[in-house]
Protein backbone atom coordinates (compact mmCIF):
# COMPACT_ATOMS: atom_id res chain seq x y z
CA UNK A 1 0.00 0.00 0.00
CA UNK A 2 1.09 3.02 -0.88
CA UNK A 3 0.14 6.77 -0.15
CA UNK A 4 1.52 8.97 -2.41
CA UNK A 5 -0.07 12.24 -1.96
CA UNK A 6 -1.59 13.79 0.89
CA UNK A 7 -3.74 17.11 1.60
CA UNK A 8 -6.29 18.40 4.25
CA UNK A 9 -8.40 21.64 4.95
CA UNK A 10 -10.04 22.93 7.91
CA UNK A 11 -8.36 19.93 9.59
CA UNK A 12 -7.19 21.39 13.36
CA UNK A 13 -4.56 23.67 12.65
CA UNK A 14 -3.15 21.48 9.30
CA UNK A 15 -2.99 22.95 5.80
CA UNK A 16 -1.30 22.52 2.79
CA UNK A 17 -0.55 19.21 0.44
CA UNK A 18 2.68 17.10 0.20
CA UNK A 19 3.92 14.22 -1.75
CA UNK A 20 4.78 10.69 0.44
CA UNK A 21 8.24 8.58 -0.21
CA UNK A 22 7.73 5.33 -0.68
CA UNK A 23 9.65 4.56 2.39
CA UNK A 24 10.58 6.05 4.97
CA UNK A 25 9.21 10.10 5.69
CA UNK A 26 9.92 11.97 8.46
CA UNK A 27 7.67 14.87 9.48
CA UNK A 28 10.07 17.03 11.09
CA UNK A 29 8.82 19.85 13.41
CA UNK A 30 8.93 21.57 16.81
CA UNK A 31 6.01 20.77 19.40
CA UNK A 32 2.90 22.08 18.68
CA UNK A 33 3.32 22.51 15.16
CA UNK A 34 1.08 19.79 13.89
CA UNK A 35 2.83 16.85 13.50
CA UNK A 36 0.43 14.16 15.08
CA UNK A 37 -2.09 16.25 13.29
CA UNK A 38 -1.31 15.12 10.15
CA UNK A 39 -0.40 11.38 11.24
CA UNK A 40 -4.17 11.24 12.33
CA UNK A 41 -4.84 12.72 8.88
CA UNK A 42 -3.16 9.80 7.19
CA UNK A 43 -4.86 7.22 10.43
CA UNK A 44 -8.42 8.81 9.24
CA UNK A 45 -7.81 8.50 5.14
CA UNK A 46 -6.56 4.71 6.07
CA UNK A 47 -8.93 3.24 9.07
CA UNK A 48 -11.98 6.02 9.05
CA UNK A 49 -11.10 6.51 12.49
CA UNK A 50 -8.80 9.05 14.57
CA UNK A 51 -6.22 7.71 16.73
CA UNK A 52 -6.48 10.47 19.44
CA UNK A 53 -10.80 11.19 19.43
CA UNK A 54 -13.91 9.30 19.45
CA UNK A 55 -15.33 13.11 18.71
CA UNK A 56 -14.30 13.87 15.17
CA UNK A 57 -15.94 16.90 15.49
CA UNK A 58 -13.91 18.47 17.76
CA UNK A 59 -11.06 18.14 14.96
CA UNK A 60 -12.74 20.68 13.09
CA UNK A 61 -11.03 23.95 12.68
CA UNK A 62 -12.75 26.17 14.60
CA UNK A 63 -15.91 28.60 12.24
CA UNK A 64 -15.44 26.34 9.81
CA UNK A 65 -18.01 24.32 8.49
CA UNK A 66 -16.34 20.85 7.68
CA UNK A 67 -13.01 19.41 7.42
CA UNK A 68 -11.52 17.58 3.90
CA UNK A 69 -8.72 15.28 3.85
CA UNK A 70 -7.94 14.42 0.44
CA UNK A 71 -5.04 10.97 -0.38
CA UNK A 72 -4.04 9.71 -3.46
CA UNK A 73 -2.92 6.06 -2.68
CA UNK A 74 -1.12 3.71 -6.00
CA UNK A 75 -3.30 0.65 -6.10
CA UNK A 76 -0.81 -1.17 -8.69
CA UNK A 77 1.60 0.00 -11.24
CA UNK A 78 -1.06 1.93 -13.47
CA UNK A 79 -3.85 2.76 -11.17
CA UNK A 80 -4.29 5.05 -8.75
CA UNK A 81 -7.32 6.01 -6.57
CA UNK A 82 -8.31 9.44 -4.90
CA UNK A 83 -9.65 8.85 -1.11
CA UNK A 84 -11.22 11.37 0.55
CA UNK A 85 -13.05 12.45 4.06
CA UNK A 86 -15.33 14.55 4.97
CA UNK A 87 -16.05 15.71 8.57
CA UNK A 88 -18.93 17.45 8.91
CA UNK A 89 -20.38 18.06 12.03
CA UNK A 90 -20.85 14.81 13.80
CA UNK A 91 -20.92 12.82 10.42
CA UNK A 92 -18.28 11.71 8.25
CA UNK A 93 -18.05 11.04 4.51
CA UNK A 94 -15.69 8.78 2.39
CA UNK A 95 -15.41 8.62 -1.06
CA UNK A 96 -13.05 7.20 -3.55
CA UNK A 97 -12.78 8.80 -7.02
CA UNK A 98 -15.53 10.85 -6.17
CA UNK A 99 -17.73 7.89 -5.18
CA UNK A 100 -19.16 8.19 -1.97
CA UNK A 101 -18.40 4.50 -0.25
CA UNK A 102 -20.30 2.90 2.80
CA UNK A 103 -17.50 2.88 5.14
CA UNK A 104 -16.94 -1.36 5.31
CA UNK A 105 -16.54 -0.75 1.21
CA UNK A 106 -14.21 1.94 1.93
CA UNK A 107 -12.08 0.16 4.45
CA UNK A 108 -10.43 -2.12 2.14
CA UNK A 109 -8.71 0.78 0.08
CA UNK A 110 -5.70 1.16 2.95
CA UNK A 111 -4.95 0.36 5.90
CA UNK A 112 -2.25 1.66 8.89
CA UNK A 113 -0.84 0.31 11.90
CA UNK A 114 -0.15 3.08 14.68
CA UNK A 115 2.67 2.99 17.56
CA UNK A 116 1.88 6.01 19.89
CA UNK A 117 2.25 6.32 23.75
CA UNK A 118 -1.64 5.85 23.50
CA UNK A 119 -0.92 2.10 22.40
CA UNK A 120 0.72 1.63 25.09
CA UNK A 121 -2.48 1.08 27.21
CA UNK A 122 -2.89 -2.43 25.16
CA UNK A 123 0.06 -3.20 26.93
CA UNK A 124 -0.05 -1.98 30.40
CA UNK A 125 -3.82 -1.07 30.16
CA UNK A 126 -6.80 -2.60 31.08
CA UNK A 127 -7.71 -6.05 29.15
CA UNK A 128 -10.02 -3.80 27.41
CA UNK A 129 -7.25 -2.02 25.22
CA UNK A 130 -6.40 -5.97 24.74
CA UNK A 131 -9.32 -7.22 23.32
CA UNK A 132 -9.96 -4.39 21.42
CA UNK A 133 -6.45 -5.12 20.41
CA UNK A 134 -6.93 -8.59 18.78
CA UNK A 135 -10.61 -7.64 17.59
CA UNK A 136 -8.45 -4.75 15.11
CA UNK A 137 -6.15 -7.47 14.23
CA UNK A 138 -8.73 -9.79 13.25
CA UNK A 139 -10.92 -6.93 11.44
CA UNK A 140 -7.69 -6.12 9.51
CA UNK A 141 -7.43 -9.54 7.55
CA UNK A 142 -11.24 -10.44 7.94
CA UNK A 143 -13.29 -7.48 7.61
CA UNK A 144 -16.98 -9.10 8.12
CA UNK A 145 -15.69 -9.66 12.11
CA UNK A 146 -16.58 -6.35 12.52
CA UNK A 147 -20.87 -7.08 12.01
CA UNK A 148 -19.72 -10.40 14.76
CA UNK A 149 -18.12 -7.79 17.18
CA UNK A 150 -21.36 -5.41 16.97
CA UNK A 151 -23.46 -7.91 17.42
CA UNK A 152 -22.28 -9.32 19.97
CA UNK A 153 -21.60 -6.07 21.86
CA UNK A 154 -25.73 -5.37 20.81
CA UNK A 155 -26.44 -8.88 22.89
CA UNK A 156 -24.40 -8.21 26.33
CA UNK A 157 -26.21 -4.71 26.70
CA UNK A 158 -29.45 -5.74 25.33
CA UNK A 159 -28.99 -8.83 27.99
CA UNK A 160 -27.67 -6.77 30.81
CA UNK A 161 -30.56 -4.40 30.33
CA UNK A 162 -32.87 -7.42 30.90
CA UNK A 163 -30.70 -8.16 34.39
CA UNK A 164 -31.13 -5.26 35.71
CA UNK A 165 -35.07 -5.09 35.49
CA UNK A 166 -34.99 -8.20 36.76
CA UNK A 167 -33.04 -7.16 39.30
CA UNK A 168 -34.86 -4.47 40.54
CA UNK A 169 -38.64 -6.12 40.09
CA UNK A 170 -37.44 -9.02 41.93
CA UNK A 171 -38.34 -11.58 39.18
CA UNK A 172 -38.56 -15.41 39.76
CA UNK A 173 -35.58 -17.41 39.08
CA UNK A 174 -37.28 -19.23 36.66
CA UNK A 175 -38.87 -16.20 34.96
CA UNK A 176 -35.73 -14.71 34.22
CA UNK A 177 -34.24 -17.71 32.61
CA UNK A 178 -37.12 -17.86 30.45
CA UNK A 179 -36.60 -14.20 29.27
CA UNK A 180 -32.98 -14.88 29.16
CA UNK A 181 -32.85 -17.95 27.12
CA UNK A 182 -33.61 -16.30 23.70
CA UNK A 183 -30.90 -13.98 24.62
CA UNK A 184 -28.67 -16.49 25.85
CA UNK A 185 -29.06 -18.76 22.70
CA UNK A 186 -27.69 -16.00 20.66
CA UNK A 187 -24.99 -15.38 22.76
CA UNK A 188 -23.73 -18.66 22.75
CA UNK A 189 -23.62 -18.78 18.69
CA UNK A 190 -21.85 -15.48 18.44
CA UNK A 191 -19.42 -15.38 21.86
CA UNK A 192 -17.93 -18.80 20.21
CA UNK A 193 -17.36 -16.84 16.76
CA UNK A 194 -15.45 -14.54 19.14
CA UNK A 195 -13.94 -16.85 21.06
CA UNK A 196 -12.61 -18.57 18.12
CA UNK A 197 -11.18 -15.97 15.73
CA UNK A 198 -9.50 -14.32 18.90
CA UNK A 199 -8.01 -17.88 19.92
CA UNK A 200 -6.89 -18.11 16.47
CA UNK A 201 -5.39 -14.31 15.77
CA UNK A 202 -3.25 -14.76 18.85
CA UNK A 203 -1.68 -18.47 17.04
CA UNK A 204 -1.08 -16.51 14.38
CA UNK A 205 0.84 -13.27 16.24
CA UNK A 206 2.36 -15.85 18.01
CA UNK A 207 3.91 -17.56 15.18
CA UNK A 208 4.83 -13.99 13.81
CA UNK A 209 6.34 -13.48 17.08
CA UNK A 210 8.50 -16.16 17.02
CA UNK A 211 10.24 -15.76 14.28
CA UNK A 212 11.71 -13.16 16.50
CA UNK A 213 10.91 -10.01 13.81
CA UNK A 214 13.84 -7.82 15.00
CA UNK A 215 15.98 -7.74 18.46
CA UNK A 216 16.57 -10.13 21.05
CA UNK A 217 13.80 -10.03 23.66
CA UNK A 218 11.05 -13.05 23.16
CA UNK A 219 7.63 -11.93 23.39
CA UNK A 220 4.72 -14.45 23.37
CA UNK A 221 0.66 -13.87 23.79
CA UNK A 222 -1.76 -16.31 25.49
CA UNK A 223 -5.31 -15.67 25.14
CA UNK A 224 -7.00 -15.86 28.68
CA UNK A 225 -10.20 -17.12 28.46
CA UNK A 226 -12.64 -15.96 31.34
CA UNK A 227 -13.68 -19.64 31.45
CA UNK A 228 -10.58 -21.34 31.11
CA UNK A 229 -10.50 -23.30 34.86
CA UNK A 230 -14.35 -23.83 34.27
CA UNK A 231 -13.81 -26.97 31.78
CA UNK A 232 -13.08 -28.03 28.22
CA UNK A 233 -12.48 -24.84 25.92
CA UNK A 234 -11.88 -27.30 23.15
CA UNK A 235 -15.38 -27.69 23.03
CA UNK A 236 -16.36 -23.91 23.92
CA UNK A 237 -19.98 -23.73 22.74
CA UNK A 238 -20.80 -26.69 25.21
CA UNK A 239 -18.48 -24.77 28.34
CA UNK A 240 -20.16 -21.28 27.58
CA UNK A 241 -23.74 -22.89 27.11
CA UNK A 242 -23.39 -24.87 31.01
CA UNK A 243 -21.71 -21.70 32.62
CA UNK A 244 -24.54 -19.35 31.48
CA UNK A 245 -27.62 -21.76 32.43
CA UNK A 246 -25.59 -22.59 36.20
CA UNK A 247 -24.90 -18.88 36.95
CA UNK A 248 -28.36 -16.86 36.11
CA UNK A 249 -29.07 -16.15 39.51
CA UNK A 250 -25.65 -14.67 39.91
CA UNK A 251 -26.20 -12.66 36.87
CA UNK A 252 -29.01 -11.29 37.47
CA UNK A 253 -27.53 -10.01 41.84
CA UNK A 254 -25.13 -8.46 39.27
CA UNK A 255 -27.47 -6.69 37.04
CA UNK A 256 -25.22 -7.77 34.44
CA UNK A 257 -23.63 -10.32 31.78
CA UNK A 258 -20.59 -12.09 33.73
CA UNK A 259 -20.00 -14.73 31.06
CA UNK A 260 -18.13 -14.54 27.74
CA UNK A 261 -15.79 -13.33 26.10
CA UNK A 262 -16.16 -9.61 26.99
CA UNK A 263 -14.46 -10.69 30.62
CA UNK A 264 -11.11 -12.27 28.68
CA UNK A 265 -8.02 -10.95 28.44
CA UNK A 266 -4.81 -11.42 26.83
CA UNK A 267 -1.51 -12.44 28.56
CA UNK A 268 1.82 -10.95 27.24
CA UNK A 269 5.05 -12.25 28.80
CA UNK A 270 8.77 -11.37 28.27
CA UNK A 271 10.56 -14.44 28.38
CA UNK A 272 8.36 -15.65 30.71
CA UNK A 273 7.23 -12.83 32.98
CA UNK A 274 4.06 -10.93 32.45
CA UNK A 275 5.06 -7.83 31.46
CA UNK A 276 2.42 -5.76 32.67
CA UNK A 277 3.47 -6.46 36.01
CA UNK A 278 7.09 -6.86 35.40
CA UNK A 279 8.51 -4.87 32.50
CA UNK A 280 10.27 -2.10 32.40
CA UNK A 281 8.47 0.79 30.35
CA UNK A 282 11.00 0.54 27.70
CA UNK A 283 10.26 -3.34 27.70
CA UNK A 284 6.72 -2.09 27.39
CA UNK A 285 7.47 -0.30 24.36
CA UNK A 286 9.26 -3.14 22.78
CA UNK A 287 6.59 -5.45 23.01
CA UNK A 288 4.12 -3.16 21.92
CA UNK A 289 6.57 -2.54 18.86
CA UNK A 290 6.96 -6.48 18.02
CA UNK A 291 2.62 -6.85 18.46
CA UNK A 292 2.66 -4.26 15.92
CA UNK A 293 5.10 -5.71 13.66
CA UNK A 294 3.70 -9.10 13.99
CA UNK A 295 0.73 -7.68 13.03
CA UNK A 296 2.40 -6.07 9.83
CA UNK A 297 3.49 -9.48 8.75
CA UNK A 298 0.10 -11.26 9.03
CA UNK A 299 -1.64 -8.46 7.44
CA UNK A 300 1.42 -9.31 4.50
CA UNK A 301 0.36 -13.33 5.01
CA UNK A 302 -3.58 -12.76 4.52
CA UNK A 303 -3.68 -9.72 1.92
CA UNK A 304 -0.20 -9.79 0.24
CA UNK A 305 0.90 -6.00 0.91
CA UNK A 306 1.74 -4.35 3.87
CA UNK A 307 0.09 -1.47 5.66
CA UNK A 308 1.47 2.02 6.14
CA UNK A 309 3.05 2.16 9.86
CA UNK A 310 2.88 5.37 11.50
CA UNK A 311 4.78 6.21 14.58
CA UNK A 312 4.04 9.16 16.74
CA UNK A 313 7.03 10.66 18.85
CA UNK A 314 9.08 8.22 17.50
CA UNK A 315 12.61 9.36 19.30
CA UNK A 316 10.45 9.78 22.44
CA UNK A 317 9.15 6.39 22.73
CA UNK A 318 12.32 4.39 21.46
CA UNK A 319 15.99 4.79 21.80
CA UNK A 320 18.33 5.22 18.44
CA UNK A 321 19.77 1.84 18.58
CA UNK A 322 15.90 0.27 18.38
CA UNK A 323 15.06 2.81 15.81
CA UNK A 324 17.86 2.19 13.87
CA UNK A 325 16.65 -1.70 13.82
CA UNK A 326 13.32 -1.39 13.35
CA UNK A 327 13.80 1.19 10.51
CA UNK A 328 15.97 -1.39 8.75
CA UNK A 329 14.09 -3.82 9.54
CA UNK A 330 10.68 -1.65 8.04
CA UNK A 331 13.04 -0.62 4.81
CA UNK A 332 11.33 -2.16 1.85
CA UNK A 333 8.57 -3.32 3.73
CA UNK A 334 5.90 -0.49 4.49
CA UNK A 335 5.39 2.68 3.88
CA UNK A 336 6.51 4.31 7.42
CA UNK A 337 5.49 8.15 8.56
CA UNK A 338 7.47 9.05 11.40
CA UNK A 339 7.03 12.23 13.61
CA UNK A 340 10.42 13.75 15.53
CA UNK A 341 11.21 17.23 17.07
CA UNK A 342 15.09 16.41 16.87
CA UNK A 343 17.17 18.08 13.54
CA UNK A 344 19.71 15.23 14.59
CA UNK A 345 17.27 12.14 13.89
CA UNK A 346 16.93 13.04 10.23
CA UNK A 347 20.52 13.69 10.60
CA UNK A 348 20.93 10.15 11.11
CA UNK A 349 17.98 8.25 10.02
CA UNK A 350 17.15 10.87 6.77
CA UNK A 351 19.65 10.03 4.20
CA UNK A 352 17.54 7.59 2.38
CA UNK A 353 13.54 9.44 3.58
CA UNK A 354 11.52 12.03 2.39
CA UNK A 355 11.83 14.86 4.77
CA UNK A 356 8.95 16.95 5.08
CA UNK A 357 8.76 19.93 7.77
CA UNK A 358 5.82 21.10 9.88
CA UNK A 359 5.40 24.52 10.71
CA UNK A 360 2.68 26.46 12.30
CA UNK A 361 0.82 23.04 10.16
CA UNK A 362 2.13 23.91 7.22
CA UNK A 363 3.84 20.91 6.02
CA UNK A 364 6.81 21.58 3.27
CA UNK A 365 8.35 18.87 1.79
CA UNK A 366 12.24 19.24 1.41
CA UNK A 367 13.24 20.08 -1.90
CA UNK A 368 15.89 17.19 -2.36
CA UNK A 369 13.77 14.70 -1.78
CA UNK A 370 10.04 15.35 -3.75
CA UNK A 371 11.49 13.07 -6.72
CA UNK A 372 11.69 10.24 -4.70
CA UNK A 373 7.78 10.15 -4.49
CA UNK A 374 6.94 10.44 -8.18
CA UNK A 375 8.22 6.52 -8.15
CA UNK B 1 -41.33 34.77 21.72
CA UNK B 2 -42.62 32.55 19.41
CA UNK B 3 -41.03 32.56 15.36
CA UNK B 4 -44.39 31.81 13.76
CA UNK B 5 -48.43 32.54 15.03
CA UNK B 6 -49.68 29.66 17.28
CA UNK B 7 -51.52 27.80 14.74
CA UNK B 8 -48.28 27.58 12.49
CA UNK B 9 -45.87 26.97 15.49
CA UNK B 10 -48.30 24.47 16.68
CA UNK B 11 -48.78 22.36 13.28
CA UNK B 12 -44.82 22.90 13.13
CA UNK B 13 -44.71 20.76 16.32
CA UNK B 14 -47.11 18.03 15.34
CA UNK B 15 -45.01 17.84 12.62
CA UNK B 16 -41.90 17.04 13.98
CA UNK B 17 -43.24 14.43 16.36
CA UNK B 18 -43.69 12.17 13.01
CA UNK B 19 -40.72 9.77 12.90
CA UNK B 20 -37.98 11.00 10.24
CA UNK B 21 -39.03 14.97 10.48
CA UNK B 22 -36.60 17.26 12.21
CA UNK B 23 -37.57 21.11 12.76
CA UNK B 24 -36.57 22.23 9.22
CA UNK B 25 -39.26 19.93 7.17
CA UNK B 26 -41.59 20.28 9.51
CA UNK B 27 -41.68 23.88 8.74
CA UNK B 28 -41.77 22.88 5.28
CA UNK B 29 -44.49 20.37 5.35
CA UNK B 30 -46.33 23.30 7.60
CA UNK B 31 -46.03 25.87 4.61
CA UNK B 32 -47.05 23.58 2.29
CA UNK B 33 -50.52 22.96 4.21
CA UNK B 34 -50.94 26.73 4.21
CA UNK B 35 -50.59 27.07 0.50
CA UNK B 36 -53.14 24.59 -0.23
CA UNK B 37 -56.69 24.85 -0.68
CA UNK B 38 -59.18 24.16 1.51
CA UNK B 39 -60.80 21.13 0.32
CA UNK B 40 -57.68 19.06 -0.44
CA UNK B 41 -57.10 20.13 3.44
CA UNK B 42 -60.32 18.61 4.31
CA UNK B 43 -59.29 15.39 2.72
CA UNK B 44 -56.14 14.79 4.31
CA UNK B 45 -57.91 15.20 7.91
CA UNK B 46 -60.44 13.02 6.81
CA UNK B 47 -57.86 10.47 5.64
CA UNK B 48 -56.08 10.99 9.10
CA UNK B 49 -59.28 10.50 11.01
CA UNK B 50 -60.63 7.61 8.98
CA UNK B 51 -57.37 5.14 9.23
CA UNK B 52 -57.27 6.29 13.02
CA UNK B 53 -61.42 5.41 13.26
CA UNK B 54 -61.76 2.28 10.79
CA UNK B 55 -58.07 0.71 11.36
CA UNK B 56 -58.09 -2.28 13.76
CA UNK B 57 -55.88 -5.25 14.54
CA UNK B 58 -57.53 -8.59 12.97
CA UNK B 59 -58.14 -10.34 15.90
CA UNK B 60 -56.64 -13.73 14.43
CA UNK B 61 -53.42 -12.53 12.91
CA UNK B 62 -53.21 -8.71 13.94
CA UNK B 63 -52.92 -7.42 10.69
CA UNK B 64 -53.89 -3.43 10.21
CA UNK B 65 -57.51 -4.05 8.78
CA UNK B 66 -60.91 -2.43 8.29
CA UNK B 67 -62.86 -5.44 8.16
CA UNK B 68 -62.10 -8.36 10.86
CA UNK B 69 -60.97 -11.30 10.17
CA UNK B 70 -58.70 -9.54 7.59
CA UNK B 71 -58.84 -9.71 4.25
CA UNK B 72 -56.01 -12.78 4.57
CA UNK B 73 -57.40 -14.48 7.18
CA UNK B 74 -61.06 -14.70 5.94
CA UNK B 75 -60.27 -16.07 2.37
CA UNK B 76 -60.57 -19.35 1.99
CA UNK B 77 -58.16 -20.00 -0.57
CA UNK B 78 -55.29 -19.63 1.45
CA UNK B 79 -53.56 -22.52 3.21
CA UNK B 80 -54.30 -22.50 6.41
CA UNK B 81 -51.81 -25.04 7.32
CA UNK B 82 -48.89 -22.36 7.45
CA UNK B 83 -48.25 -19.64 9.27
CA UNK B 84 -45.96 -17.31 8.61
CA UNK B 85 -44.46 -15.03 11.72
CA UNK B 86 -43.20 -11.48 10.57
CA UNK B 87 -42.31 -8.14 13.07
CA UNK B 88 -44.51 -5.59 10.74
CA UNK B 89 -47.33 -5.16 8.93
CA UNK B 90 -45.02 -3.89 5.86
CA UNK B 91 -43.02 -7.12 6.54
CA UNK B 92 -46.59 -9.04 5.20
CA UNK B 93 -46.13 -6.98 2.48
CA UNK B 94 -43.15 -8.01 1.10
CA UNK B 95 -43.54 -11.31 1.72
CA UNK B 96 -46.87 -10.88 -0.01
CA UNK B 97 -45.04 -9.84 -2.99
CA UNK B 98 -43.53 -12.94 -3.98
CA UNK B 99 -46.86 -14.54 -4.70
CA UNK B 100 -45.32 -17.66 -3.39
CA UNK B 101 -46.49 -17.81 -0.19
CA UNK B 102 -50.09 -18.99 -0.06
CA UNK B 103 -50.42 -19.57 4.03
CA UNK B 104 -51.60 -17.22 6.55
CA UNK B 105 -49.31 -14.56 8.66
CA UNK B 106 -48.93 -13.56 12.49
CA UNK B 107 -47.98 -10.24 12.93
CA UNK B 108 -45.85 -9.14 15.86
CA UNK B 109 -46.07 -5.43 16.21
CA UNK B 110 -42.19 -5.42 17.00
CA UNK B 111 -39.42 -7.43 18.32
CA UNK B 112 -37.72 -8.23 21.74
CA UNK B 113 -35.23 -5.44 22.80
CA UNK B 114 -34.90 -5.06 26.36
CA UNK B 115 -33.25 -1.66 26.04
CA UNK B 116 -36.17 0.01 24.53
CA UNK B 117 -38.17 -1.71 27.23
CA UNK B 118 -39.81 -4.47 24.79
CA UNK B 119 -40.56 -7.81 26.19
CA UNK B 120 -42.74 -10.69 24.86
CA UNK B 121 -45.38 -8.67 26.65
CA UNK B 122 -45.39 -6.20 24.88
CA UNK B 123 -45.28 -8.10 21.32
CA UNK B 124 -48.35 -8.83 19.95
CA UNK B 125 -47.66 -13.01 20.63
CA UNK B 126 -50.31 -13.76 23.19
CA UNK B 127 -53.22 -14.83 20.78
CA UNK B 128 -50.29 -16.94 18.98
CA UNK B 129 -50.89 -20.74 20.52
CA UNK B 130 -54.78 -20.59 20.39
CA UNK B 131 -55.15 -19.11 16.93
CA UNK B 132 -52.92 -22.65 16.15
CA UNK B 133 -55.75 -25.29 17.58
CA UNK B 134 -57.47 -26.49 14.82
CA UNK B 135 -60.87 -26.05 16.28
CA UNK B 136 -60.15 -21.88 16.02
CA UNK B 137 -58.12 -23.16 12.55
CA UNK B 138 -61.38 -23.83 10.19
CA UNK B 139 -60.73 -27.54 11.60
CA UNK B 140 -57.37 -27.29 9.81
CA UNK B 141 -53.94 -28.17 11.79
CA UNK B 142 -51.34 -26.45 11.70
CA UNK B 143 -47.75 -28.04 10.14
CA UNK B 144 -45.02 -25.68 9.85
CA UNK B 145 -44.90 -22.18 11.32
CA UNK B 146 -42.31 -19.90 9.30
CA UNK B 147 -40.45 -17.40 11.25
CA UNK B 148 -39.67 -14.37 9.51
CA UNK B 149 -38.35 -11.97 11.43
CA UNK B 150 -35.34 -9.76 10.38
CA UNK B 151 -31.92 -10.83 10.77
CA UNK B 152 -31.16 -8.42 13.60
CA UNK B 153 -29.92 -9.43 17.22
CA UNK B 154 -33.14 -8.79 18.50
CA UNK B 155 -35.12 -10.43 15.37
CA UNK B 156 -32.98 -13.53 16.11
CA UNK B 157 -33.94 -13.04 19.65
CA UNK B 158 -37.19 -12.64 19.16
CA UNK B 159 -37.31 -15.94 16.76
CA UNK B 160 -35.53 -17.58 19.11
CA UNK B 161 -38.20 -16.64 21.81
CA UNK B 162 -41.30 -17.90 19.81
CA UNK B 163 -39.38 -21.42 18.62
CA UNK B 164 -39.00 -22.15 22.37
CA UNK B 165 -42.81 -21.28 22.83
CA UNK B 166 -43.72 -23.47 19.85
CA UNK B 167 -41.59 -26.21 20.86
CA UNK B 168 -43.94 -28.17 23.15
CA UNK B 169 -47.05 -28.24 20.56
CA UNK B 170 -44.41 -29.95 17.81
CA UNK B 171 -45.36 -28.17 15.26
CA UNK B 172 -42.85 -27.74 12.88
CA UNK B 173 -40.92 -24.67 12.94
CA UNK B 174 -38.58 -23.10 10.55
CA UNK B 175 -36.54 -19.81 9.81
CA UNK B 176 -36.55 -18.22 6.91
CA UNK B 177 -32.38 -18.44 5.16
CA UNK B 178 -29.99 -15.30 5.21
CA UNK B 179 -27.65 -14.71 1.99
CA UNK B 180 -27.04 -13.46 -1.51
CA UNK B 181 -29.79 -11.35 -3.21
CA UNK B 182 -30.95 -13.02 -6.00
CA UNK B 183 -30.28 -11.60 -9.61
CA UNK B 184 -27.35 -9.11 -8.21
CA UNK B 185 -23.82 -10.01 -8.98
CA UNK B 186 -21.15 -11.39 -6.33
CA UNK B 187 -19.24 -8.33 -6.56
CA UNK B 188 -21.62 -6.12 -5.08
CA UNK B 189 -22.57 -8.01 -2.11
CA UNK B 190 -21.27 -6.43 1.71
CA UNK B 191 -19.28 -8.75 3.10
CA UNK B 192 -20.93 -9.90 6.11
CA UNK B 193 -23.82 -10.85 3.91
CA UNK B 194 -21.14 -13.07 1.51
CA UNK B 195 -19.63 -14.59 4.96
CA UNK B 196 -23.30 -15.67 6.01
CA UNK B 197 -23.96 -16.85 2.23
CA UNK B 198 -20.67 -18.90 2.58
CA UNK B 199 -21.27 -20.55 5.80
CA UNK B 200 -24.95 -21.17 4.82
CA UNK B 201 -24.24 -23.18 1.25
CA UNK B 202 -26.26 -26.19 0.36
CA UNK B 203 -24.85 -29.37 -1.67
CA UNK B 204 -25.87 -29.54 -4.95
Amino acid sequence: MLLTELEARNFRNVRGKTVCGSGLNILLGDNGQGKTNWLECIHILATTRSFRTSKLSESIRFDEPSALLVGKIQVSEDIAHELRAVIEGTSKAFSVNGKRETIQRYLGELHAVVFNADELEVVRGTPENRRRFLDDSITAIHPPYVQTTADYSKIVRQKNSLLQNARDRELSLEKISEALAPWNEQLVSVASKVHRSRVRIVERLNSALAKGLFGEEKIAIRYLSSLEDKGDLNDYEALITERLEMRVQAEMVAGHSLIGPHRDDLEITLNGRDIRKFGSSGQQRSALLLLQLANIEIFFEQRGEYPLFLLDDIDAELDYRRIGQLLEYLSGRTQTFVTTSKESFADEFGSLATIMRVKDGEITPSLSTVQSAGM
Amino acid sequence: MLDYSEPVARLIDEFKRLPGVGHKSAQRLAFYILRRPKTEIDAFVESLREVKEKIVFCSTCNNLTDVDPCLYCANPKRDRSIVCIVEEPYNLVAVEKTRSFRGLYHILHGSLSPIRGVGPDELMIANLLPRLLPENNDGVEVQEIIIATNPTTEGEATANYIARLLKPLGVRCTRIAMGMPVGSDLEYVDEVTMDKALANRHEM
